[in-house]
């Protein structure tokens, strides 16, 4: 089932517009950590979770924002070759030479996956790689046909990581520089006698205004000032002049002799620019159809900010409306948020993310490097059908029956009590930060307990690393374990 | 025997997980029984097959009577007189014999050249141009979607329709009706912590649980569909268990699929649509055998099928559709294969269709950059189904206005 305008997940109770993105002073506790942690990133382990809960609320937000040196972090992936198959052919190569080739390009898809994912669970700097993902799914391209590479995901991929919390003008400037991008949308087929207008529609529609706030005069003016915007014959962005139409262009009611970036600037002038992005941060940072008030206040902060995003999102994760409890547990998880969250949960190594957790991520509906299509992924209610949880369930269930986790999940068994009550009220503290009914809680102690079952008896040394990896996994498959 | 103050609830990977739930398993046992589990047997159910990756239209259903069609295949084109002739102009490839036969019988229409405007050679974009019915926007629903939201169906029926696939196809995207994805030999669907018990049901109620201490707008959503799925997973094995087949399926996926499809249909559980895959047709070099094969596979599947629900009195009741994201490109390339296209043939099928050969063949003189132009629009075949078939008013789940087509039976 999917999100719809008719049915709105927006929270119930009543926004206060006045204050919501003023600090937030109420109470800090490990509960607040965690959100901060889920939303700015991907869940934290629970002792990363205890030591945000023993800063400062400001002090734990400047750790997200500031990122930290992350260059010991693994390498980009070497990529194998994977030129189009249609120039290959022209190249005269064998069916089997191109079979070949159709394996190096799953050989690529996997390894930037697993390094990606990888770099998500090993990051000291989790709000960069949660902003990169935010960018993946918002100026998409997809590794698939129309000649893009490894290499042009890859470069694509970097590029949104550099402007993570940077200047969302100048990243969209940058975007349609952008090799995957001028593939994925077709601008390097814009020529002045032949204008192709892909580019230039998706940028206003789903990259920077929205419907509605642009005609299709718009469309084709700036499909013109795009033309020339090309590739070279090492695929890197070159301005052709010759393909280029030089004539004047009437857009947004100004008229010159624009280039695409002028558009780009024009359109970053638009008070539908700051409202457009304002809304897409808060649904993915805070909660789903965000009041129109709520949205007006966090637009304002990217115009006084001129769309320098640190300072926005400083604010915003500071804000009251972020740490309300009308936010807390208000989205859906997505699969790498589910994947990284519980790899981080457990501690476990980034290197066990192998093909099944990729096959299952697909499974649950976000397979990185392929978005969809150029709208990204939906979020919210699309993430939820009975395919995609049972594939949570079932990928919770591998999870906790891998044979690392009861080493690396060192709060498992760290002054592990054998008394039910307490193993239970500790695993559901660090697993879903207490949030469980008394009915589900008291049938988890009963589990633990054993009470009852001739077969296995009471809680005990003996029993209880199974006792404890299936408590775990019954957890995770609660519903509450599904949201953020 | 299992004793139910403890039975087994499954196992993770060779540890078993053994609960105390005396109390649980009553209340799973409490549970009211499906609904809509009985549907009158004059039901329609429409079952869409998705030959993935662009099933060449050319070689299916061979224009054989064109000189053009040789000329652009000069090593690929299925000779005259193997072509398995349904008129004066085309016929059926060689390895779709008992295909043939259903044609013969008049249980086929070949509607021919469907397609849509400014065609995208996407594989991604085009399937999605045919599942969401949308060629201009991203709707976010599917036509199927849009037809269950408007069907009213019983929402407690947890299989109003199947995905037999792993994933969920777009086509299903719904704003109200949950629709469960299903592998064909049901294995894969189900908890896998359950797979060896059958006693999921005892952490139902956790795993469904709204009484929270926390509000969120999404809560009673996942719970809902948590519930379904896990109660889907445990029942429908059991509901389809009675149905009994003397039918021989190809040991292929599209067999396995359709012979789940036939006892869903069969064991009456109210299911309206049901989605299989066959592929992949993605024949960019040596097109040939791969071709031939997928064909002739779908083909005794198709035949299996018909076979096994006419035997239970069931084939005028279904009616099967393929569609593919695309045809291929007229002209052969170097590789023995043909590249991402446009157009190409959809056939129909059941003991309602009025079979016959629709529409006009693309013409092979007048391309489209390469690529043979659509004659009839996938709207107005998904229109004729929504309306002729499905009994619903199109309006609403297909935009624009397109003709219906007669081929379906009155």
């Amino acid at each position: 089932m999917l999100a719809t305008s008719s049915g709105s997940f927006r929270p119930a109770g009543t926004l206060d517009a006045a204050t919501a993105l003023l600090p937030y002073r109420g109470a800090w506790n490990t509960r607040g950590a965690a959100h901060l942690l889920r939303r700015a990133g991907f869940g934290g382990s629970p002792a990363e979770v205890s030591a945000f809960a023993a800063m400062s609320m400001d002090a734990a937000v400047d750790r997200l924002i500031h990122f930290p040196d992350t260059s010991q972090l693994e390498a980009a992936p070497e990529l194998v070759q994977d030129t189009r198959r249609k120039e290959l052919r022209a190249m005269g190569l064998t069916t089997e030479q191109i079979k070949m080739l159709g394996k190096a390009h799953l050989d690529n898809a996997v390894a930037l996956m697993q390094w990606w994912i990888g770099r998500m669970i090993a990051t000291p700097a989790p709000l960069q790689e949660k902003m990169t993902l935010f960018w993946h799914g918002h100026f998409t391209s997809a590794y698939e046909g129309k000649g893009i590479t490894a290499q042009d995901i890859l470069t694509q991929n970097q590029l949104y990581r550099s402007y993570a919390l940077g200047n969302i003008r100048k990243l969209t400037l940058a975007v349609s520089h952008d090799p995957a991008m001028l593939k994925y949308l077709d601008n390097r087929d814009n020529r002045a006698k032949h204008p192709n207008e892909n580019y230039a529609r998706e940028l206003m529609e789903l990259f920077t205004l929205g419907i509605g706030n642009y005609t299709e005069q718009d469309v084709r003016e700036s499909a013109r000032a795009f033309t020339g915007y090309m590739l070279d014959d090492d695929d890197q962005f070159a301005f052709y002049a010759r393909q280029h139409d030089d004539g004047s262009k009437t857009f947004l009611g100004k008229t010159g002799n624009f280039t695409g970036d002028d558009i780009v600037n024009i359109i970053f002038q638009q008070p539908a620019a700051s409202q457009f992005f304002a809304k897409k941060l808060l649904e993915f940072y805070v909660y789903s159809d965000p009041e129109p008030q709520l949205v007006d206040a966090l637009a304002w902060q990217l115009k006084k900010n001129y769309f320098e995003l640190a300072p926005v999102m400083s604010v915003l994760l500071r804000s009251n409306v972020f740490h309300s409890e009308r936010a807390y547990r208000a989205l859906v998880k997505s699969p790498t948020e589910f994947v990284v969250g519980s790899y981080k949960l457990f501690s476990l190594p980034q290197a066990a993310v192998g093909k099944p957790i990729l096959g299952a991520m697909t499974r649950m509906g976000q397979r990185l490097f392929y978005p969809p299509n150029v709208k990204g992924w939906d979020g919210g209610a699309a993430w939820i059908n009975s395919g995609t949880l049972l594939t949570r369930e079932n990928l919770a269930s591998t999870l906790c029956a891998n044979p690392q986790m009861m080493q690396t999940a060192t709060w498992l068994t760290q002054n592990a009590s054998l008394d039910p009550k307490t193993l239970s009220a500790h695993i559901v503290t660090q697993v879903l930060q207490g949030d469980i009914s008394s009915a589900s809680r008291a049938q988890l102690d009963a589990y633990l307990n054993g009470a009852g079952t001739s077969a296995l008896g009471m809680l005990s040394g003996e029993n209880f690393d199974e006792r404890v990896r299936g408590a775990v996994y019954l957890a995770m498959a609660t519903p509450a374990y599904q949201l953020s | 025997m299992q004793s139910r103050a403890g039975f087994l609830l499954g196992s993770l990977s060779g540890l078993t997980v053994v609960a105390k739930n005396a109390d649980f398993f009553g209340r799973a046992l409490a549970q009211a029984p499906l609904s809509g589990l009985t549907g009158p047997t004059d039901d329609h159910v429409l079952v869409l097959v998705n030959l993935q990756g662009g099933n060449d239209g050319l070689n299916c259903v061979v224009p054989y009577s064109m000189p053009q069609y040789y000329k652009y295949r000069p090593t690929l084109g299925v000779a005259q007189s193997d072509v398995l002739r349904l008129n004066d102009e085309v016929g059926l490839n060689p390895n779709m014999k008992s295909f043939k036969a259903m044609f013969d019988r008049g249980q086929v229409a070949v509607i021919q050249g469907v397609g849509y405007p400014k065609p995208d050679h996407s594989h991604f974009r085009s399937q999605e141009i045919w599942q969401t019915a949308d060629p201009e926007g991203y709707s976010g629903t599917g036509w199927i979607g849009r037809y269950l939201d408007a069907a009213g169906l019983p929402k407690a029926n947890l299989f109003n329709a199947v995905a037999v696939s792993q994933v969920l196809p777009e086509l299903f995207g719904s704003r109200t009706i949950d629709v469960p994805a299903i592998d064909g030999n049901l294995r894969g669907y189900g908890l896998a912590s359950d797979r060896k018990a059958g006693g999921a049901a005892a952490f139902r109620s956790m795993l469904s649980d709204t009484t929270q201490p926390f509000d969120s707008p999404y809560l009673g959503k996942v719970a809902e569909i948590e519930a379904n799925a896990q109660r889907g997973s445990e029942e429908l094995p059991k509901l389809v268990d009675n149905y009994k087949t003397d039918a021989q399926y190809p040991a292929t996926i599209l067999g396995r699929s359709l012979a789940l499809a036939s006892q869903m249909i069969g064991s009456q559980i109210g299911t309206r649509v049901i989605y299989v895959t066959h592929g992949s047709f993605d024949t960019h070099t040596s097109q040939k055998p791969t071709q031939d094969r997928l064909l002739g596979q779908f083909s005794d599947a198709i035949s299996a099928f018909y076979t096994d629900l006419a035997s239970h009195g069931n084939d005028k009741r279904v009616l099967t559709m393929t569609f593919s994201e695309f045809g291929r490109r007229v002209a052969e390339n170097a590789s023995h294969g043909t590249d991402h296209g446009e157009a190409a043939p959809v056939f129909m099928i059941g003991g309602s269709v009025k079979g016959g050969v629709y529409a006009n063949h693309p013409s092979l003189d007048d391309l489209d950059n390469g690529d043979v132009k659509y004659t009839t629009d996938f709207r107005s075949v998904y229109a004729t189904v929504i309306e002729k078939w499905l009994g619903r008013s199109p309006q609403g789940i297909i935009a624009g206005s397109y003709p219906s087509l007669p081929i379906i039976a009155a």
